[in-house]
């Protein structure tokens, strides 16, 4: 009961020293707090959203292409409307409805500009049927009457400041259709971004389908008292088996299971940089701790020397990091639902719409922050924990501070050396691994084993490198710069651990830039090599409609246009082995497109007539050759008898492993309705029409703003700019774990200013000023802080040049480090420095001179 | 005789109203200069805080003090700093050094600070004279507490200062350490000409001294000229003795 006590008014007496860690254990929690409640919103709001869409049993058919729902043909697969007579027919169905949805289409207004989602998410287009006032009602205008006439939902409505009677242009396969706007339909729960246009029965058929008389799926309504499960068996009954039928919950789950994907993968990259973010506040607990101790070492001499047991001394240090943990946790718990709603906002402001209505804190949320936060602040105050009960009543008698322990510094650094040791000859394994995925193990050992080996000899390492950078940087500021080097030097185990926590987050910063330049530096080394083509055209969502094809042929100035298209086949090798992962068809420019070079045969070779080429690693798998025959069973099409023409070389980025036909060879195959759609487009300009034509060709695309065309030049740096964007989104990421090692540093510098409260007593009466107290101060933070700063970047320097070693096999083959970015890393780390010192120097600046000296 | 230092109806008085505490009670002093002086007193009785005052560490409520001919009284803290680095000396009773640098830095240390270059004959005499010359490249913790005072008085010796003001220096030390820092002390006011003023309550140590005052509650009540240890002792049975009867 009195260790408790002792703990609590500890606790309570220290609570500014506490803040700090408070805060780190705080962010952390929220964070992963924030990560929950976010994902688990989410997953309501398409919950909502399944639940409503979904009728009581659909019928569609069996080989709808789940996945890309017809992206390759743009027609999605369809059931005769026979079906839905027969299905309506069924005992028990109340009502039955054909009904026509393709997510193949592009929808624009009449300035050309995509109405489509800017989030990634679908635009729908389908014909308006009683199932859809389920989830939706119509506020304005009527449903579309005639091919003519089209209806959008609200919310589309809303961002594009659309208005009944505007005209829209539908892009779908079979062409477009232009319409005016006669009603607007209002969803009744959350839709996160999706658009949606609707058409009458027939215009939608037409349209998107290419045929009338078809449905993409029959939405059956149960008769009351007859249950979905038991509808779904007497329809399943009344058809032949060809079709697949779902109860209206065997369908939201389906569509649920890729959202809860997508959202997992979210989730778990959310929680492991907050991973990261506890990892960091570890140092600042181990450290806050440390120094509580160290400060208290007289009064726990005097506890020890009274009669306390070390275990009593244990414990109380133990029961006021449980009280931490817990302040921290349950602020941090509050904070995660603040951080949710900010994402939320976040995402609102990117365009996607999502409601607080939906918010969904589940209990297993704070259950899991609070128990996270307090089992890692007891486990971090552990250590610290146990050197106070090591305290000798003896100490009670002592002056305050403990002898450096010269024996413990040669046990760990003998351990860090073999952990770091170790390290490097995983990574160094890895660099020279022979297989993608021996290495990708070594990396990963690699990364770990000499993470953890830098932090356990950084004490050892503080005392030379801070030395380095003293004498580079402090020089200049004479005594006051000694004097902050010799301070930062004075606990190396606390710079170091002080160090260490910025070196996690910045190794990561270092390691992901230099993988990030080397991907730009490669793929731009690698375009220049290989890629002819003057002009690329890139699809975000909607393969090539022909139509944009058409365009883009027409278009003046251009020598020649290559279609490219990917094409679901089955492969059988002469050695009986099956491959199922497809085959390119491209017109035979694509070889003046794509400089590749071949182990045997020509390439052109094989754009003749049932030839093909393969890929040189495919081919020694299989021992294929030139002249061998493969058997090519086309989705949907014929099975061919292919003679190999050429053996591509695989050592490159581009279309590695890919198997080149021509277009002729798979139309002779494939009915011409399940050809696919291009997926890319090139073309080459005319001998010094190169400007002229890309011009034109931006001219001849404006109607379809899906479609991006680029030339060499843009699309570098489009490339850039995307590599750029996901490395600014993990940075982004990171500074999470960033910021708390930077509260670890003022950590740091906050309770050494309390520790030393008579040496600046003594300096600020001997005659230093306030501003040269400030300087020392802030001097210490920016060796601490480069220390850190220094460690990182090598570390990352080091991951992100052996894994760019060991990705070279997958073509990326160029090293780059960006020193741009590293040396403003370092650079910007002697700002966190000086930033992390100000509150800190601000109040050593103010300490009282006679209140500092009469401190006993 | 030349003046270093002197105060002037100095008052310095804590809180206000009922809970007034005046430590210092219109206190007129002049400190001479090339002088040894010891201020003493019983606890309470204001001795601290006059010399706190005198040293610029604290403000006064009323009065003036003046440091040679310049006011110091009214100083803002970045001239204070300035004038306790540059003229005035300090020795305090513990933690004097600090524990970061070596003796030989520690002694520089206020010359370092004020970006001056020290005078390399005048640091050996001071070194010498404390005899320090073989410790000089080592950290306090590896020095005894008399070398460790020894070294602080080499400080405030080492950058001339005008005054050398002495809290309780050796209060922490056993006698012989003690009757050494001491010594040196009378030796570098006798041979350096240094001016020295020393708060003790230790009437041995008050008898290096050339002049002691006395205070008790907040006003100087006696001086005595080149005192001994008895005479101190004598003097100050008198004073508790007084002070029991009224």
């Amino acid at each position: 009961m009195t260790v408790v006590k002792t703990s609590l008014r500890n606790f309570f007496a220290h609570k500014g020293r506490m803040a700090l860690s408070a805060v780190a254990v705080l962010l952390s929690v929220a964070f992963v707090c924030g990560t929950l409640v976010f994902t688990d919103t989410m997953n309501t709001t398409f919950d909502k959203l399944f639940a409503v869409t979904s009728s009581d049993v659909s019928v569609s058919p069996k080989d709808s292409e789940d996945e890309d729902d017809g992206a390759g043909t743009g027609r999605p697969a369809s059931l005769p409307a026979s079906v839905v007579e027969q299905v309506a027919s069924v005992e028990g169905v109340e009502k039955a409805e054909g009904a026509v949805t393709s997510m193949s289409v592009t929808v624009v207004d009449a300035d050309n500009k995509n109405m489509g989602s800017s989030t990634g998410a679908p635009t729908l287009a389908g014909n308006w049927t009683e199932n859809d006032l389920r989830s939706m009602e119509i506020t304005s205008g009527h449903a579309p009457r005639g091919p003519t006439e089209v209806m959008v939902d609200a919310d589309t409505a809303d961002k594009h400041d659309l208005k009944l009677g505007d005209e829209l242009r539908t892009i779908a396969a079979t062409g477009d259709i232009r319409a005016k706007i006669v009603g607007i339909a209002s969803w009744k729960v959350t839709n996160p971004g999706a658009a949606v246009v609707y058409f009458d029965t027939e215009t939608s058929q037409r349209a998107l389908l290419g045929a009338t008389g078809r449905f993409t799926q029959v939405s059956v309504t149960a008769e009351d008292g007859v249950s979905d499960a038991r509808l779904k068996q007497d329809v399943a009954q009344a058809l032949d088996g060809s079709y697949k039928i779902q109860t209206a919950k065997e369908s939201a789950d389906e569509n649920r299971k890729d959202v809860g994907e997508f959202m997992d993968i979210i989730k778990y990259a959310m929680l492991g940089f907050a991973g990261i973010a506890f990892l960091v506040g570890i140092f600042l607990i181990i450290n806050t701790f440390s120094m509580l101790v160290a400060q208290r070492t007289r009064e726990i001499g005097l506890m020890r020397a009274i009669g306390s047991s070390r275990r009593q001394v244990n414990r109380s240090v133990l029961v006021e990091a449980l009280l931490l943990g817990f302040v921290g946790s349950v602020l941090g718990v509050g904070a995660g639902v603040g951080i949710a709603i900010g994402l939320m906002k976040l995402m609102s402001m990117a365009g996607m719409s999502l409601s607080t209505d939906d918010l969904t804190v589940k209990t297993t949320t704070p259950v899991v922050g609070l128990i996270l936060g307090v089992v890692v602040t007891v486990l971090a105050a552990y250590l610290p924990a146990r050197r106070a009960g090591k305290v000798s009543p003896m100490a009670a008698l002592r002056d305050a501070g403990t002898p450096a322990d010269g024996r413990a510094g040669r046990v760990r650094g003998l351990i860090g050396l073999v952990l770091t040791g170790g390290g490097a000859a995983a990574l160094y394994a890895a660099a020279t691994a022979d297989k993608a995925s021996d290495g990708a193990l070594m990396l990963g050992g690699g990364v770990v084993l000499s993470l953890i080996g830098f932090v356990v000899i950084g004490p050892l390492l503080a005392g030379g490198v801070v030395r380095v950078i003293s004498a580079v940087l402090l020089r200049a500021f004479g005594p006051v710069g000694r004097m902050a080097e010799r301070n930062a030097l004075r606990n190396p185990r606390r710079t170091g651990a002080t160090g260490a926590a910025l070196m996690i987050g910045l190794a990561l910063v270092a390691c992901l830039s230099v993988v990030g330049s080397s991907m730009v530096a490669s793929a731009t080394s690698e375009l220049d090599k290989s890629v002819g083509a003057d002009f690329i055209v890139l699809s975000q969502q909607q393969p090539i409609v022909p139509q944009a094809e058409k365009a883009m042929e027409d278009s003046p100035g251009l020598a020649h246009v290559t279609h490219y298209k990917s094409v679901d086949a089955t492969l059988t090798s002469p050695d009986g082995k099956t491959d199922d992962s497809g085959v390119t068809a491209a017109d035979p420019t694509y070889a003046e497109d794509l400089r590749r070079t071949t182990t045997e045969g020509t390439l052109s070779a094989a754009y003749g007539k049932d030839a093909m080429s393969v890929g040189s690693d495919y081919a020694k798998k299989h021992g294929v050759h030139v002249g061998d025959t493969i058997t090519v069973a086309f989705k949907g099409g014929e099975t061919a008898k292919l003679k190999v023409a050429a053996i591509t070389d695989d050592d490159t980025a581009i279309d590695q492993g890919a198997r080149y036909l021509s277009i002729d060879t798979l139309r002779s195959y494939l009915p011409a309705d399940r050809v696919p759609q291009n997926v890319i487009m090139f073309a080459k300009a005319e001998d010094g029409k190169q400007d002229a034509a890309y011009a034109a060709l931006k001219k001849a695309l404006d109607p379809y703003p899906q479609y991006q065309v680029r030339d060499q030049t843009d699309y570098k740096e489009e490339l850039k700019d995307q590599i750029g964007q996901l490395l600014n989104m993990v940075y982004g990421l990171l500074a999470l774990a960033i910021i708390v090692a930077v509260l670890g540093v003022v950590n740091t510098l906050a309770l050494s200013v309390v520790e030393r409260t008579r040496e600046i007593g003594l300096l600020r009466a001997i005659g230093l000023s306030r501003r040269q107290l400030r300087r020392m101060i802030r001097m210490e933070s920016v060796v601490i802080a480069l220390f850190g700063a220094l460690l990182g970047l090598g570390l990352g320097m080091g991951w992100g040049a052996t894994a760019q070693r060991l990705l070279a096999l997958e073509g990326l083959d160029v090293l780059d480090i960006p020193w741009a970015t590293i040396g403003g890393v370092f650079v910007g780390s002697a700002f966190v420095g000086l930033f992390a010192a100000l509150v800190p120097a601000f109040r050593a600046g103010r300490m009282n001179v006679l209140n500092a000296i009469a401190t006993e | 005789m030349a003046v270093a230092a002197r105060a002037r109806q100095v008052v310095k008085a804590y809180g206000s109203g009922e809970t007034r505490v005046v430590a210092l009670d219109h206190v007129d002093v002049d400190i001479a200069r090339g002088q040894f002086t010891a201020i003493m007193g019983p606890s309470g009785s204001g001795k601290s805080t006059l010399m706190h005052c005198l040293a610029g560490l604290d403000t006064v409520t009323s009065g003036q003090i003046y440091l040679d001919e310049t006011e110091i009284t009214g100083l803002k803290d970045k001239k204070l700093t300035q004038l306790r680095r540059d003229r005035i000396g300090f020795i305090f009773q513990a933690f004097n050094l600090l524990p970061t640098l070596n003796a030989l830095e520690n002694i520089t240390l206020p010359m370092d600070i004020a970006g001056r270059k020290p005078d390399k004959a005048w640091l050996g005499r001071v070194v010498d004279t404390v005899g320090l010359s073989d410790r000089l490249k080592h950290r306090p913790t590896q020095l005894s507490g008399g070398q460790q005072q020894r070294v602080a008085v080499a400080r405030a010796l080492a950058a001339r200062p005008e005054i050398i003001f002495g809290d309780e220096p050796t209060g922490n030390l056993d006698s012989r350490a003690g009757a050494e820092v001491l010594s040196f002390l009378r030796r570098s006011v006798d041979e350096l000409g240094q001016t020295i003023v020393m708060v003790t309550h230790d009437p041995v140590a008050a008898s290096y001294a050339d002049r002691v005052l006395y205070l008790a509650d907040g006003r100087i009540v006696d001086e005595m000229y080149k005192p001994t240890a008895e005479a101190v002792l004598d003097r100050m049975k008198d004073f508790d003795a007084r002070g029991r009867t009224s």
